[in-house]
């Protein structure tokens, strides 16, 4: 009975956590600050996916979304400048 | 970029072979729990980035060149068409059943013993006849393809930075 | 409002509607009954053991039946690979 209870208010907190790490993400001005938003929103989403009963696409989210676009961000932010031009 | 602090490096040695085991462990066991061939090679893939984010790409490109990753990747690819294509030349020696491209041609015979049971539930990793194989060649290709992307990425920035 | 931003209002409109007829003609999460599943589900489900003899579904899918999304995903992943090599290469001497 606890159990459902929590699995429904996770059905309800994760995705509006998603919609803020997304918002966050378009917000920052500091692209490191930016990428590691959507590093959170990846994370995130393979949560959901777990809940929603996915294991193969929760693991290749957490795999390929949270650890290697990250990576492939950061690589490319260092090559050119930090700051997003206003 | 020339390797991280001597505590990132500590932590890294600690859980890189953990991350390693876990994906293999995905690949190996794709046609049994969840996960398959791109999902292990992804992760995979991660511990290969963080262990080249830790020690610097200067360190990892003396000891992988991006020749022998393409090479790796292209035998990948070249065993998943290999294997989708002998789906077809099969049908020339059991000749019981019909051919076509993506045959599993190793279930439902006796005569190869290699993945030919028919799993029930049991967790019996003989099983799934053509599928494992298919496993470890697209988990090559994934491993190889994503870490040869983050490689040369790193290592060309790095020679723009000293620049 | 220029034109610009009634093409951008008129783009988000559509895509929003299409995003909530496809959340309306969801299944029902959790409950499996027989009216409201596809044949091809049912099919699969009970057939995955004994035509390939593999216990993860999803895998039986993705590797045998559905072969060919696999090979179109393989080739997406080598011209990627090769365009980054392609494009990096130059910048490495």
């Amino acid at each position: 009975m606890l159990i459902d209870t929590l699995i429904s208010l996770a059905h309800i907190v994760v995705p509006i956590l998603i919609v803020i790490a997304s918002i966050y993400a378009i917000y920052f001005k500091d692209l490191i600050a930016a990428a590691i938003a959507v590093a959170a929103l990846s994370l995130l989403l393979s949560l959901e996916f777990y809940i929603l009963q996915a294991p193969d696409v929760a693991i290749a989210e957490a795999g390929v979304g949270a650890c290697l676009t990250t990576a492939i961000l950061i690589i490319s932010i260092r090559a050119t400048k930090r700051e997003e031009e206003a | 970029m020339s390797g991280m602090s001597r505590i990132v490096k500590t932590i890294t040695n600690v859980a890189f072979p953990i991350v390693l085991i876990y994906g293999l462990y995905v690949i190996a066991h794709g046609h049994l729990t969840p996960g398959g061939g791109f999902q292990g090679g992804a992760v995979v893939a991660s511990g290969l980035a963080m262990l080249l984010v830790a020690y610097g790409s200067i360190w990892v490109i003396g000891k992988v060149k991006e020749k022998q990753l393409s090479i790796l990747e292209s035998i990948g690819a070249i065993g998943f068409i290999g294997l989708a294509f002998l789906g077809i030349l099969m049908v020339f020696i059991y000749s019981s059943f019909q051919g076509n491209f993506f045959n599993n041609f190793l279930i439902n015979q006796n005569e190869i013993p290699l993945f030919n049971e028919i799993g029930a539930g049991l967790a019996n990793i003989n099983t799934a006849g053509v599928i494992p194989l298919m496993n470890f060649a697209v988990g090559l290709k994934v491993i190889a393809g994503l870490f040869a992307i983050v490689l040369v990425m790193a290592y060309a920035t790095r020679i723009k930075e000293g620049k | 409002m220029n034109k610009r931003n009634f093409a951008a209002v008129i783009f988000f409109a559509i895509v929003g509607a299409f995003l909530l007829f496809t959340a309306l003609m969801m299944h029902p999460f959790g409950n499996f009954n027989e009216e409201n599943t596809p044949e091809m589900d049912e099919y699969i489900i009970d057939n995955t053991q004994n035509e390939t003899g593999a216990d993860n579904g999803v895998t039986a899918v993705v590797f045998d039946y559905r072969g060919f999304d696999t090979l179109g995903e393989a080739t997406v992943l080598f011209t990627a690979v090769a365009g980054v090599i392609l494009v990096f290469r130059r910048l490495k001497k």
